[in-house]
């Protein structure tokens, strides 16, 4: 297997395509960015109630999330303990206790071993049950309603993990007091790709838009995005941002304030609550954020796998399933304070545009998986593909945490990204792994530097 | 067929013989034109008042004590006329690229039924569709899904006037669904 440092050249913006493809760094990624990184799990308003259960993955391996009778919030590996059968098979739901289908052993909400059929029969009641608890995720964490689970005990806290990351969050999730909820069912997709290429697309990459979804975008756009056009013939690289440099985290921005509406085909209640709504948020997040953020088209990804659109609205977690194959599933997110008929209408967008059937995700599926396929041939695999466009064009901006590259097209927080996966790949521990925020809110201005990766 | 479609009727009358055999041509023909991808003629055969949907699926115990979602679970096709015309313009655009080359698609109908529907003029149908695609050089995918439909006659002949859909999968198993079903 190459070393991490042959895979990914930063100067050039090229990486090797067996990152891809190759079993081997697959199952170094299993251990050093998933058994590593903090996770998505949850939204907590996904189980607000005792007892309420959420099946999801870290990883490949299959963890529950569970709200407990106190109101707090456990998670465990959803597997028996016993003799390893997954224990829990439905998406989400409410119970009591949950029993092994195998052979009968239940566990309560907070993973304690309750009850082993014939326990005095053929174990003699000499079974030590507090041995057999489930086994908890190391590390449990919540950042305005989203629950993040880590398996490394050495990993640095979820806040410092987000860095200032939480700043540009916080537009999303922090407008209003009552933060934000997931409404709708789980949409699962199965495609054959490796997961950092959907991550990629999303957390950089704007040069597709025009062109990957000329078809969708002639169908719903009904407002402005950074002067994209159809077929990729117009763009303004004024009208946005791209910011990384934030311990991998990324955001996409355009600075409207209201083009993440741009792609429902009938805006007009959203951009009615835009409006209605407008000076609350400017006196809660500030003048930029509340202006020129709230409201826009973002691309927001929390390193490695978890991405979310305000805007567009749908908020996203990839799975992997092997180096070549991913599960991804999707949600609709909302303020709580919108009104029904505005939350209603964005699980119906999300549903139009980015659901399974949707008119922009279906155009990606099939360029995600042959750019995995294409890496898998005895010459592609050793041929290096190109994030390198605009190299060297970013820099600061006064007030503005990150090394932000102009306009919402330039492969500049993809470079970002694949350097973060290749720190973590290279780092035998947490401590190996380097944690830094570009142009920090606590830095002075005249401190600030330009940095590029 | 599930909690998130609307309620069959319990009435089971069948139609004329001439009327049944009508409603069942119209099915065959409905797919075939589909799969030859004449989108313009499918949208002609729908009532303007088109209802078109078909819910997300999860999978729960059955004893599920939890509340319900509170905005439902949503739909990967909620779909009227407008919806459905904007989708086939899509198709139609020569702009996506995933139907270029295009994919070979071919609509099975199966387990039909036809009973009197609730107004003189609406047969009740109910039937399972599977959709065969060949996609990318030998990827072959299939959708199987039932649909209960009523079916309306007009001066023009039968026209669908609602397509409730249910996907046989929690887990869509294709990257996209560019495809009516």
């Amino acid at each position: 297997m190459m070393k991490p440092s042959e895979l990914i050249d930063q100067s050039t913006g090229a990486q090797r395509r067996k990152i891809y493809s190759d079993q081997g760094i697959y199952e170094q990624e299993l251990e050093r960015i998933f058994g590593r990184c903090w996770l998505f799990l949850a939204h907590e308003s996904q189980i607000p109630k005792p007892g309420d259960f959420f099946r999801t993955y870290m990883g490949e391996d299959d963890v529950l999330v569970i709200r407990q009778d106190d109101m707090s919030i456990k998670a465990f590996i959803n597997s028996c303990t016993h003799r390893g059968n997954r224990l829990v098979r439905a998406d989400r739901g409410n119970a009591r206790a949950f029993a092994c289908n195998y052979h009968g052993w239940a566990f309560g909400l907070d993973g304690s071993l309750a009850n082993v059929p014939l326990e005095r029969e053929v174990y003699f009641n000499e079974i030590d049950k507090n041995q057999f608890r489930l086994v908890p995720v190391d590390r449990l964490s919540s950042y305005k309603g989203l629950i993040f689970g880590c398996f490394d005990k050495d990993a640095p806290s979820l806040e410092e993990y987000l860095g200032d990351m939480r700043w540009y969050l916080d537009a999303a999730l922090d407008a209003f007091p009552d933060g934000t909820e997931l409404i709708g069912a789980t949409q699962k997709v199965i495609l054959h790709t490796n997961w950092k290429l959907p991550v990629e697309n999303v957390c950089g990459d704007g040069y597709h838009l025009g062109w990957s979804h000329a078809g969708a975008m002639k169908a719903t756009q009904s407002g402005d995005l950074s002067g994209f056009t159809v077929g990729n013939t117009g763009v303004d690289l004024e009208g946005g941002m791209s910011v990384a440099g934030l311990n991998g985290n990324s955001v996409l921005a355009s600075l409207d304030g209201v083009s993440g509406y741009a792609f429902y085909p009938d805006p007009a209640l959203a951009l009615k609550y835009l409006n209605e709504n407008r000076t609350k948020v400017v006196a809660r997040l500030g003048k930029f954020r509340g202006e020129q953020i709230w409201g826009s088209q973002l691309n927001m990804t929390v390193f490695p796998s978890l991405q979310f659109l305000p805007g567009l609205n749908w908020f996203r977690v990839y799975h992997p399933k092997g180096p070549g194959k991913i599960e991804m599933w999707t949600w609709a997110i909302v303020e709580k304070n919108m009104p029904d008929e505005l939350k209603q209408q964005i699980l119906d967008n999300v549903l139009l545009t980015f659901g399974p059937a949707g008119l922009f995700d279906n155009d990606d599926g099939d360029n995600l998986a042959s750019c995995t396929s294409q890496s898998r041939g005895w010459r592609t695999g050793q041929m290096p593909v190109y994030t390198n466009m605009a190299i060297g064009r970013s820099g600061k901006r006064v007030g503005l945490p990150g090394d932000i590259a102009s306009g919402i097209v330039s492969e500049h927080n993809q470079r970002y990204f694949y350097r973060r996966w290749q720190e973590h790949m290279e780092a035998k521990t947490w401590s190996e792994v380097p944690q830094y925020n570009l142009n920090s809110l606590e830095t002075k201005d005249e401190q600030r530097t330009v940095q590029t990766a | 067929m599930n909690s998130a479609l609307s309620k069959p009727l319990e009435a089971r009358v069948m139609l004329a013989v001439e009327k049944h055999l009508a409603v069942q041509q119209q099915l065959f023909y409905e797919a075939r034109i589909l799969d030859e991808e004449r989108f313009d003629e499918w949208l002609s055969l729908l009532t303007d008042d088109i209802r078109y949907r078909m819910p997300v699926t999860e999978r729960r115990f059955r004893k599920d004590r939890s509340a319900p979602l509170a905005f439902g679970g949503g739909y990967i096709f909620d779909e009227n006329k407008v919806r459905l015309g904007m989708r086939i313009g899509r198709l139609q655009s020569g702009l996506v690229w995933a139907e270029d080359p295009r994919n070979m698609v071919r609509r099975m109908i199966n387990n039909i039924e036809i009973w009197q529907g609730a107004e003189a003029n609406e047969a009740e149908v109910y039937s399972v569709v599977t959709i065969h695609r060949s996609r990318i050089d030998g990827e072959e995918k299939q959708f199987v899904a039932g649909r209960r439909d009523i079916w309306r006659e007009t001066d023009q002949g039968w026209r669908l006037s609602v397509r409730e859909m249910l996907l046989d999968t929690a887990v869509v198993l294709d990257s996209n669904m560019n495809t009516l079903f």
